[in-house]
């Protein structure tokens, strides 16, 4: 089911949270770690801020990048995507 | 004056101790629409409203409350209270609020329910029992003429008689100069019918001759069939699948309005993630969500290379390449109201960008010899006649142009990058070119340096326009993006820095903005299309915040004006005094090395005599 969800995102799945830790290093480190547990690859951290007791961030999973072959469009009219 | 065939007794019921204000705005409705309707006081108890239902008889029943904690137990309560009296068959239930759900009124049992968001025409629309249609005028969107009600008069004698004089000069020297890339436009503009090659009968003599004006990579492509190695031709099946989808969005396409009020800027945004399929998806989400126009963003090798390829090619880096192919297919995706801009600002297909974009139905193109010469790689000699050829054919295929000024991101102070801006600009009026003027709304070198922007970030961008409408009535359209460098990679500031860029040229009534994604400072990817929904969302909000408003310069814009035009002046005279455009340019009036600016070396070497 999720993975048929996934295949209609357009081109990426942010997730955004805060982040116990104590530097910004250990919260990038676990922010991509959390996204690599979620079975993610193609993963990257747009943005993190750390402050007091952890990190902001906003970590990144690209579905498609440009030029791939995006199921969204072979699924166009197919009912109840996912 | 009813406009529904039955009236109809409405009892509204702010079931909550003080919000009624959604409730007084439907009963407006209601009341302008010929029903009869009933407020009560906010907070009455169940009991006490179920007797007036009783003994009031209304048609239907709305019932506004903010879901918080324990109330859904209190509406399912005045259900069945309503039931138990008997009452629940001859009155419709009906329940509003924040945080109201369709599906929550049903399992609470009410008949409907509209949650946040929900319009008094909705309401109207059901209390009546027929569809809701939104306001069609409300999403209608024209095509706008963004040059349409600007006469382009000098207001600066002095400044006037030194661009005519400029102009005067670059005219002269590019007379009986030539270059391949005006060539190929020539060829372009007089051989290529844009019909003929629809149906695939174009004739080989076109591609012989095309191919002898083209670079090797270029010409490959005509006599071998081979794309540029950084490319992936697109299959015939992930074409097919291409236009099903296109067929599966346009169905339920609607567009939206970004501006709160008439006259505030029309906004383009910036497309070009290397995949026209995914640049296609990003467009449809962006006019969905309000963009009024969009720029094709081609690939900084596409600037580098003699001539264009051919077919539906793909790649994986920013730009999408400019082919036939992906140009049209691009067109064919646009909304109707869609302004689409194709750049041919720099680069070594300046002239044939233009051609390629007036025969393939573009509404404007971008063209700025001084730009492109400076801080886009092109000699700037090639560039001036190039420049100059494009300009002519942008006012054969009717082109309105914008000539953007992003040199002042490599460190060019604006009045020297006004002062090449206005040069093309002057050189666009006198060949019968719409020019638009595109200064940068930008935490540029400039100011970062000379401390401009210490205070805000209002005075500096707010000079910039009223220096350039001391000299000339002209379009404004600043960009590009509006807000350049003082986005940062998270999407809240990033959106939000942009949308108050967008209030501020909405309050100094300029014509257009062109916009970035809240992915604008992050690097590591392509930009995605919910960064794209972001931003469209935030400046939505911020026209709405300023309405008819306005921010406020302080007098520090208008010192800062006077002193650019000054400076404009200067800069003018010093390149009257050169002996030729290209040689100013050389020689760094329009922009030193000193200050980022490098003479591009991109066909050097290749103007030649007709």
């Amino acid at each position: 089911m999720a993975q048929g969800v996934l295949s209609q995102v357009l081109d990426a799945l942010d997730l955004e949270t805060f982040l116990i830790c104590s530097s910004e290093d250990e919260g990038k480190e676990m922010a991509i770690r959390l996204m690599k547990t979620l079975g993610f690859q193609d993963v990257d951290l747009v943005f993190i801020q750390f402050a007091g007791p952890g990190a902001r961030v906003r970590a990144r999973a690209y579905i498609y990048r440009p030029g791939q072959d995006y199921a969204w469009v072979r699924n166009a009219d197919r009912e109840g995507k996912g | 004056m009813a406009n529904c065939l039955e009236r109809k007794k409405v009892l509204l019921v702010p079931l909550d101790p003080v919000h009624d204000i959604g409730l007084k705005m439907i009963r407006r409705g209601l009341d302008e629409a010929g029903h009869q309707t009933m407020l009560l006081p906010p907070d009455l108890p169940p009991e006490e409203i179920v007797s007036i239902i009783s003994r009031e008889s209304p048609d239907q029943v709305l019932v506004s409350r903010t879901l918080g904690y324990g109330v859904a137990e209190l509406l399912a309560r005045f259900v069945d209270l309503t039931d138990a009296a008997g009452l629940r068959d001859r009155t419709t239930l009906v329940v509003g609020g924040m945080a109201i759900r369709p599906e929550l009124a049903a399992e609470l049992g009410f008949d409907a329910g509209f949650g946040p968001g929900t319009s008094v025409d909705e309401v109207v629309a059901y209390i009546e029992g027929r569809p809701y249609k939104p306001d069609a005028a409300g999403i209608r969107k024209e095509k706008a003429d963004l040059t349409a009600r600007y006469g382009y008069e000098y207001r600066h004698p002095a400044i006037a008689k030194l661009l005519e004089g400029i102009v005067d000069g670059i005219l002269a020297w590019a007379e009986g100069k030539t270059s391949p890339g005006i060539k190929r436009a020539r060829l372009r503009d007089e051989a290529w019918d844009v019909e003929t090659w629809r149906q695939g009968k174009l004739d080989g003599n076109f591609n012989d001759a095309y191919a002898a004006l083209c670079d090797p990579v270029a010409e490959a492509f005509y006599r071998k069939g081979e794309v540029h190695p950084k490319t992936r031709r697109q299959s015939k099946e992930e074409i097919a699948r291409l236009e099903d989808y296109l067929t599966s969005v346009e169905k339920g396409m609607t567009v939206r309005r970004l501006q709160h009020r008439e006259g505030q800027p029309k906004v383009f945004i910036q497309y070009g993630t290397g995949c026209p399929f995914m640049d296609i998806a990003h467009i449809k989400v962006c006019e969905a969500w309000g963009a009024d126009g969009v720029v094709h963003f081609d690939p900084s090798w596409g600037a580098r290379t003699e001539g264009f390829i051919g077919d539906f090619l793909t790649h994986q880096e920013d730009g999408s390449v400019i082919t036939p192919e992906n140009l049209s297919w691009i067109k064919a995706a646009l909304e109707a109201s869609t302004l689409w801009q194709v750049r041919a600002h720099r680069g070594l297909n300046t002239p044939e960008t233009v051609v390629l974009a007036g025969k393939l139905g573009a509404d404007l193109t971008k063209i700025n010899i001084a730009y492109g010469a400076l801080a886009a790689g092109t000699d700037p000699a090639r560039l001036t006649v190039d420049g100059v050829e494009a300009i002519r054919m942008a006012v054969k295929y009717n082109l309105p142009f914008d000539v953007v000024t992003n040199e002042e991101l490599a460190g060019v102070p604006a009045h020297k990058a006004f002062a090449g801006m206005l040069i093309v600009a002057a050189l666009a009026r006198r060949l019968g070119g719409r020019p638009m003027l595109q200064p940068l709304f930008a935490f540029s070198p400039e100011v970062m340096v000379s401390g401009q922007m210490r205070d805000n970030y209002i005075d500096f961008n707010a000079a910039k326009i009223e220096a350039l409408r001391a000299i000339i009535d002209a379009p404004i359209w600043p960009g590009a993006p509006i807000g350049f460098l003082t986005q940062t990679e998270d999407r809240v500031q990033s959106s939000m820095t942009t949308s108050l860029h967008a209030a501020l040229a909405a309050s100094l009534n300029v014509d257009a903005v062109s916009i970035a994604s809240s992915d604008e400072a992050y690097s590591g990817g392509p930009i995605v299309a919910a960064s794209r929904v972001d931003t469209l969302r935030a400046v939505a909000e911020g026209f709405r915040f300023f309405g008819e408003g306005r921010v406020e310069p302080t007098k520090k814009a208008n010192q800062w004006a006077t002193e650019i035009v000054e400076k404009i002046e200067t800069v003018l005279k010093a390149v009257a005094a050169a002996p030729s455009f290209p040689e100013a340019m050389y020689t760094g009036l329009l922009g030193s090395k000193e200050e980022g600016a490098y003479p591009g070396r991109g066909g050097r070497g290749t103007v030649t005599e007709e």
